[in-house]
C-alpha cells in the first residue's frame, strides 16, 4: 500500500480561530475515503488545502513522498482533480468545458478530443456536448463537472459534497455511476458529504471530522454502524448516543 | 424640426460627395477615439483586474479614486492636460500641445477610470467559488486571468464601450489641448461647436448626425461581440 | 480550439489598433520649427478670413499654423506665458500693456472693422440712427433688453467702454444681461429677447439669416474695431518660433494680403467685411 497524500502537523486558522488542527492523516493508493461532519466542522477548508488551493499555517503535506511548497504547487495541483457543490463551469459548452482543463493541462489536442468523448459518454452527456453550460439543469452540469475532473486522469480525485444539490433520482443514479467508476478506476478519492445514505455506494472508509479534528476514522459499520436512532437525530460526533443506522 | 431634417439632407450630402474636410475630420475622430480606448483598455482592464482580485492595504482608497476618476469631468482633465503639456510646463519639451497625440493621451486618461471601473465591477461580480475550480484546474497564474477575463467578458466589453462612448463624445478636453486647428486636430465634436458659434445650424447639425451614426455602427459592433460571445 | 480567446478577430483587431498607433507617431514629432502657434480671437476665426489667409501663408512660406482661437483674454494671456508665437487680436487698449512691457515686439496695425448696434425692427428704445453713446442712454433710459457678451473679450472691453463714454453705470440694471459666450450665441439670445445688442459687423453678417435683428446705429468713430499683429517677444520667451512669427507678420501687412483682406466677404456678403490699414 503505497502512500499517496500524507499530512503532519497541519494547522489553519482564520480570524484567530482554529479552522483546521490536523496532527496526521496519511491517504493510500485507492483508498476512497468519505469525510462527514458537522457544518463548520472544517471539511470544505480540509479540501482545499488538500488540493492545495489554500496554503495551511503550518504542517507538511506530501504528494508521493515529495513535500509540496512554493515550487512545486501548480505541479501538485494539476495530478489532481476538485469537484464542488456547485458544478461552476465556463460560460461555454460542455465539450469545451472539458477540454480546457486539459489544454491548460498540456495535453496534447489529440489526446483532449479522445477522453472528452469518452467521459461525455460515460457519464452519459455526449448528446449534451454543444449546449451551453448555462442551459444545463444542475444534474447535467454536475455530470459535466465530474467528467471533467475524471477526464483529467487525477492521481487523486476530490469531491465536495458533489451530489448535495442534487434531486434524489439524479443522485440515486449518479451515485451508483460514480461507485462503478471509482470500483473499475481504483482512483484514490477523498469526498465530503453530510448524507451518511451516499456513502455506501461509493466506500466503506469513513473518517469524521469535527471543530478542525480528525476524530474517527475506520470502517463505515465501526463509525456508523453502532447507533439505533434515525439518521435526523444523530450523528457519530455525538458520543455515548446509539442508533441503527437507516440505510436506503 | 426643418434643421433636423436639413442637417440629415446635408450629412448624406456631404457624405457622399467625400467631401474632403468632413472625411478628414471623421477619420481623425475615429483615430483619436480609438487609439485612445485602446490605451485605456491597456491600462483600465489590468488595473481592474488587481483590485478586484488582491487585497492590501489601500485598496479600497484605490478603488474609490477610480470610481471617482469614472465621474471626473473631462473638461478638468483637458485642462491638467493642458497645464502639463504648454511649452513651460512639466511635459513642455515634448512639444505635444495642439496635436492629435494630446487629444488621445487627455482621452486616454479620461477613458481609463472608465474601463478600470467596469472591470472591477466585472471581475467582483464572478463567483468566487469559480476562481477556486479554476485554480484547481492547475492553470498558470496567467491562464488563470485569461479564463477569468473570458468568464467576464460581458462585463468587461461593457467596460470598453463605456470608456469608447466616454471619449468619442467628449469637446471639452479635446478643444483645450488639440485647439480644434482646421486640418489638423479638428474633430466631430469640436468641429460642431465650432460651426454652432458661426451659425451654421445646418452644418453643425449633419456633423452632430455623422458623429452619431459613427458612434452607433462602432458600438453595435462592439455589443454584437459581446452578445455573441456572450452564447445570445 | 484550446482556448477561446485566441481568435483570428483578435489578432486582426490587435493588428489594426498598432497600426494606427503607429499612424499617429509621425504626427506627434512634427518638426517644430515648422509649426507656427497663432493666437487669435473666436471672432476673427468665425469670420473665415483666416480660412482664406492661412492657406496662403502656409504655401508661400512653407509654416504651418496652428490657430488657436480663444477669447481676447486667454489670447493676450498666452503671449504673455510665451506660449503662442504671434497674436492676432483687437483689444488696442490691452495691447498696450503688452506693448509697453516688450512682452510683444513688431506691432502692426493690420485691418480694421466695426461694430455695430443691433436691435429689434420694432426699436422700442428709438436708438436708430444715433451715436453710440446717444444710443446707449437711450436703451438706458428706456429700460429696453441688452445682451452683452460678459466675457472680457475685446468686443466686450469696447461695449463697456462705450457704455463709460454714455455715462451709463450698469450695476443693479435688470434689463442688462450677460451671456457669458461667444458673439454668435450672443447675437441668438438677442435675437430671442427682442434685445439690443453690439457686435462686429462680419458675425452679425454671418448669422444674419437666423437673427430677427437690424442694424440700427453705425458708422460712429468710437465703434471702429481694430486689429494688430504681433510677434511674442524671443528674448523674453527662449521657445518662440521667431521666424515663422515674423513671417506671419510681414504677410499679414504685405500688399497682396492687405488687398485679400479687403476683398474679403464681398462676393458673399456683397460688402467688405475688413478694410486693410497697414502702412503701404
Amino acid at each position: 500500500m503505497s502512500v499517496k497524500l500524507s499530512v503532519k502537523n497541519l494547522k489553519l486558522m482564520r480570524s484567530g480561530r482554529d479552522i483546521l488542527d490536523i496532527e496526521e492523516f496519511i491517504l493510500n493508493r485507492g483508498d476512497v475515503l468519505a469525510i462527514v461532519g458537522p457544518n463548520g466542522a472544517g471539511k470544505s477548508s480540509l479540501l482545499q488545502v488538500l488540493s492545495f488551493l489554500i496554503e495551511p499555517d503550518t504542517g507538511i503535506i506530501m504528494l508521493d513522498g515529495e513535500t509540496v511548497g512554493n515550487g512545486n504547487r501548480l505541479a501538485a495541483r494539476r495530478k489532481l482533480a476538485m469537484v464542488f457543490q456547485e458544478s461552476l463551469l465556463l460560460d461555454t459548452t460542455v465539450q469545451k468545458n472539458i477540454e480546457i482543463p486539459l489544454r491548460i493541462r498540456g495535453v496534447s489536442r489529440q489526446e483532449t478530443a479522445t477522453r472528452a468523448q469518452e467521459w461525455m459518454h460515460r457519464l452519459g452527456i455526449n448528446c449534451l456536448s454543444e449546449q451551453r453550460a448555462r442551459n444545463l439543469s444542475g444534474g447535467e452540469s454536475q455530470r459535466t463537472s465530474i467528467a471533467r475532473a475524471l477526464a483529467m486522469k487525477p492521481e487523486i480525485l476530490l469531491m465536495d459534497e458533489p451530489f448535495s444539490a442534487l434531486d434524489y433520482p439524479t443522485r440515486k443514479s449518479l451515485l451508483s455511476e460514480m461507485g462503478d467508476i471509482l470500483h473499475t478506476s481504483g482512483m484514490t478519492t477523498v469526498f465530503v458529504t453530510h448524507d451518511f445514505s451516499e456513502i455506501p455506494a461509493l466506500t466503506h472508509q469513513v473518517a469524521v471530522l469535527y471543530n478542525g479534528r480528525l476524530i474517527k476514522r475506520g470502517d463505515i459499520q465501526e463509525i456508523l454502524g453502532e447507533s439505533a436512532v434515525s439518521v435526523k437525530s444523530w450523528a457519530p460526533w455525538d458520543d455515548g448516543a446509539g442508533s441503527d443506522f437507516l440505510m436506503q | 424640426m426643418n434643421v433636423f431634417l436639413d442637417g440629415f439632407q446635408s450629412a448624406f450630402n456631404l457624405l457622399i460627395s467625400m467631401d474632403p474636410d468632413v472625411l478628414a475630420i471623421t477619420w481623425r475622430t475615429i483615430h483619436v477615439s480609438t487609439v485612445a480606448t485602446f490605451i485605456s483598455i491597456l491600462i483600465g482592464i489590468p488595473i481592474g483586474t488587481v483590485l478586484a482580485l488582491t487585497r492590501f492595504k489601500g485598496r479600497g482608497f484605490l478603488v474609490s479614486l477610480i470610481n471617482f476618476g469614472m465621474g471626473l469631468p473631462p473638461v478638468v482633465v483637458g485642462l491638467a492636460t493642458w497645464l502639463m503639456l504648454t511649452r513651460y510646463g512639466p511635459l513642455g519639451m515634448l512639444g505635444l500641445l495642439y496635436t492629435p497625440t494630446a487629444m488621445i493621451l487627455a482621452q486616454a486618461v479620461i477613458a481609463s477610470p472608465i474601463v478600470a471601473g467596469f472591470s472591477i465591477a466585472a471581475i467582483q461580480s464572478l463567483n468566487p467559488k469559480l476562481l477556486l475550480q479554476i485554480q484547481s484546474l492547475g492553470a498558470t497564474r496567467f491562464q488563470y486571468l485569461m479564463l477569468l477575463l473570458w468568464e467576464a467578458r460581458l462585463g468587461i466589453l461593457s467596460a470598453i464601450i463605456a470608456g469608447f462612448g466616454g471619449v468619442i463624445s467628449e469637446v471639452g478636453a479635446s478643444m483645450m489641448v488639440g485647439g480644434n486647428i482646421r486640418g489638423y486636430t479638428r474633430v466631430l465634436t469640436t468641429a460642431t461647436v465650432l460651426e454652432v458659434s458661426k451659425g451654421k445650424f445646418e452644418l453643425a447639425t449633419a456633423l452632430s448626425i455623422i458623429l452619431l451614426m459613427l458612434t452607433f455602427i462602432i458600438v453595435s459592433l462592439l455589443s454584437y461581440l459581446q452578445q455573441r460571445k456572450a452564447g445570445h | 480550439m484550446n482556448k477561446p480567446f485566441y481568435r483570428i478577430q483578435s489578432i486582426v483587431v490587435c493588428t489594426a489598433l498598432i497600426l494606427m498607433l503607429a499612424v499617429n507617431a509621425p504626427l506627434a514629432s512634427a518638426v517644430e520649427s515648422k509649426d507656427v502657434i497663432l493666437s487669435t480671437t473666436t471672432s476673427t476665426v468665425d469670420s473665415g478670413l483666416l480660412d482664406d489667409l492661412i492657406p496662403l501663408f502656409e504655401k508661400k512660406t512653407g509654416f504651418r499654423v496652428k490657430t488657436i482661437a480663444v477669447g481676447t483674454g486667454q489670447a493676450l494671456a498666452m503671449g504673455e506665458k510665451g506660449e503662442a508665437d504671434v497674436l492676432l487680436v483687437h483689444a488696442p487698449a490691452s495691447e498696450k500693456k503688452l506693448v509697453d512691457t516688450g512682452v510683444v515686439i513688431n506691432y502692426q496695425l493690420v485691418m480694421h472693422n466695426d461694430f455695430i448696434i443691433v436691435g429689434p425692427v420694432a426699436d422700442p428704445a428709438k436708438i436708430k440712427g444715433k451715436t453710440a453713446a446717444d444710443a446707449y442712454k437711450a436703451i438706458d433710459t428706456s429700460g429696453a433688453i441688452f445682451v452683452s457678451r460678459g466675457d472680457d473679450s475685446g468686443t466686450h472691453k469696447k461695449e463697456l467702454s462705450l457704455w463709460k463714454d454714455a455715462n451709463v453705470v450698469l450695476t443693479g440694471k435688470p434689463w442688462y444681461q450677460e451671456s457669458g459666450q461667444g458673439m454668435g450665441a450672443t447675437l441668438l439670445m438677442a435675437s430671442e429677447k427682442a434685445g439690443y445688442t453690439m457686435t462686429d459687423r462680419a458675425t452679425y453678417l454671418a448669422h444674419k439669416a437666423n437673427v430677427k435683428l437690424e442694424i440700427l446705429s453705425e458708422g460712429d468713430k468710437p465703434l471702429l474695431n481694430i486689429y494688430h499683429v504681433m510677434q511674442v517677444n524671443p528674448e523674453k520667451f527662449s521657445k518662440v518660433n521667431t521666424a515663422g512669427a515674423k513671417a506671419f507678420v510681414e504677410f499679414m501687412i504685405a500688399p497682396e494680403t492687405q488687398k485679400a483682406i479687403g476683398e474679403f466677404g464681398k462676393d458673399k456678403y456683397g460688402a467688405s467685411l475688413f478694410f486693410p490699414d497697414a502702412v503701404k
